[in-house]
């Protein structure tokens, strides 16, 4: 008779501890090695981190927009050279997304728009994974795309998984 | 007598998990009501001449009140948060089953996705879906790398964090349910008018995978076995940007197949929609005001094209929908 009751008291233990999904923290720390970081004007925007505009400065534009059916809202503050998308964490948001606007701005290896697809395998090597014009390089939890039409380098923009 | 214990040993863990099963189980009334709306159907499953499919962009865009109300057609928005098209055909074949109408409308926004994206959105649609084949199948087809199929048989593997959140309302709703639609649409009433949208970034490719182009030919060939007409639209929503790229591949597969291809996009300012005014959330959903504008204008497609009962002139029928509008309307006054 105990034992059953056992039993049954570790088939609810199986199917209660730590199968659900919790929502993951964030562990992309600022000084996280292993995510892209893009600098300008001095400033690191590490992929994942805080965003405010306290930090980053007042961006020309802001649009936002309200997920389908949950709280907070993806922000989008456009600077004159980039654009930086945020999803919400809890109270903060943190840096979905950077997304070049012009050739006025590289990438810390040097890269910018309407360079060549020889410049981008020179400065990152041939490690991408690559679905039509799309070029994608992984570090830890981030992501670097460019797109290549006819060689050139026509879209860069770096993003982050939260969603892993 | 030792089996005897036994046995209602058994029984009574049996009740005392299905109860805390259900009480932990998300009942989507006060916080996400989106989770109930594919509840919503199964209250009212039958003598729709309409079926609207699709994502957000349905149960926020299109209101069956105003099309009965104007044209007296009996439409139900069969659309969740994010749905997928795997998932409109899998609710296509649900709903088959409890009705045949006599159109099938499937809004195109879906297409542009090819792959299980996120969770939450999944439990929105299927926690209180009724089990049936098409659910096991959906669920198959839907999770993510990190979901397991037996959490959907038990939420309390999903759900069992919830313990500090629980409310009377998890002992209310625990087998009873609450209707948050009307036939399929959620009503929102706030006013957040356009300012300014994300850049229209450059996409890697705009082509549509192979396996959304076979759901959508499933899809179509599902209505064709059943004699329904399948309609296909793209909701005036501003954003997630609609390419030129995407509208040509559905306006290419409509030619092909013989179907007609609404965008509405394309017949704003016919339809009145004041982007100021007529949105919830800056562009992407329509509220009330938005959605009364482009139910009337699609109403009047629907009743012109489609040889559609005016079901005003039905009494039975009249009698249930002059009941819904009444209710309806209380709501929209609220």
């Amino acid at each position: 008779m105990k034992k059953i009751g056992i039993v049954l008291l570790i088939v609810v233990c199986f199917l209660t501890m730590g199968c659900g999904k919790e929502v993951k923290e964030n562990d992309n720390k600022e000084s996280n090695p292993d995510a892209y970081t893009f600098s300008y004007n001095g400033l690191d925007y590490v992929l994942g981190s805080e965003f405010t505009t306290s930090k980053y400065g007042k961006e020309d534009s802001y649009s936002e927009a309200a997920s389908c059916a949950f709280d907070g809202a993806d922000k989008t503050f456009t600077y004159e050279h980039f654009e930086v998308a945020t999803y919400p964490d809890g109270d903060i948001d943190r840096i979905a997304s950077i997304y070049f606007l012009d050739h006025e701005i590289k990438t810390p290896e040097g890269i910018s728009l309407g360079d060549s697809i020889n410049d981008m395998n020179n400065a990152y090597g041939s490690d991408y994974q690559q679905s039509e014009n799309l070029y994608t390089y992984t570090l830890g939890r981030t992501h670097l795309n460019f797109i290549v039409e006819n060689d050139t380098i026509t879209s860069i923009e770096y993003y982050y998984d939260a969603e892993n | 007598m030792k089996k005897l214990k036994v046995f209602i040993l058994i029984i009574v863990f049996l009740f005392l998990f299905i109860f805390i099963n259900e009480l932990f189980a998300q009942k989507y009334v006060t916080n996400f009501p989106e989770g109930s709306m594919i509840d919503d159907y199964y209250e009212d499953p039958e003598n729709h001449e309409v079926i609207i499919l699709g994502d957000c962009e349905v149960y926020a865009n299109f209101t069956p009140m105003v099309m009965y109300k104007n044209e007296g057609i009996t439409a139900y928005v069969r659309g969740n948060s994010h749905q997928l098209i795997w998932q409109s055909y899998g609710l296509l074949k649900e709903t088959l089953k409890y009705e045949i109408p006599k159109v099938v409308v499937l809004n195109v926004a879906s297409l542009k996705v090819s792959e299980p994206e996120k969770e939450p959105y999944n439990r929105l649609l299927l926690d209180k879906m009724k089990w049936s084949k098409e659910k096991i199948e959906i669920i198959k087809s839907s999770m993510t790398e990190d979901e397991s199929f037996i959490s959907y048989i038990f939420p309390i593997i999903r759900y069992h964090s919830r313990y500090n959140e629980l409310t009377l309302d998890d002992l209310k709703y625990m087998f009873n349910h609450k209707v948050v639609t009307y036939n399929g649409y959620l009503i929102n009433k706030e006013i957040k008018g356009v300012s300014t949208l994300p850049t229209k970034k450059r996409l890697g490719s705009y082509t549509f995978k192979d396996n959304v182009i076979d759901y959508l030919d499933k899809i179509r060939e599902l209505c064709q076995e059943n004699n329904i007409k399948l309609v296909l639209i793209k909701a005036p929503s501003l954003y997630p940007y609609w390419y030129t790229e995407y509208d040509n591949q559905v306006k290419d597969y409509a030619n092909k197949y013989n179907l007609d291809y609404y965008n509405f996009l394309d017949n704003i300012e016919e339809i009145g929609i004041d982007y100021s005014h007529d949105t919830y959330d800056g562009g992407l959903h329509l509220n009330l005001y938005g959605a009364t504008k482009l139910s009337t204008y699609f109403g009047r497609i629907l009743k012109d094209k489609y040889d559609l009962t005016d079901y005003r002139l039905d009494n039975e029928i009249s009698d249930i929908y002059n009941q819904k509008l009444y209710e309806y309307n209380n709501a929209i006054k609220e």
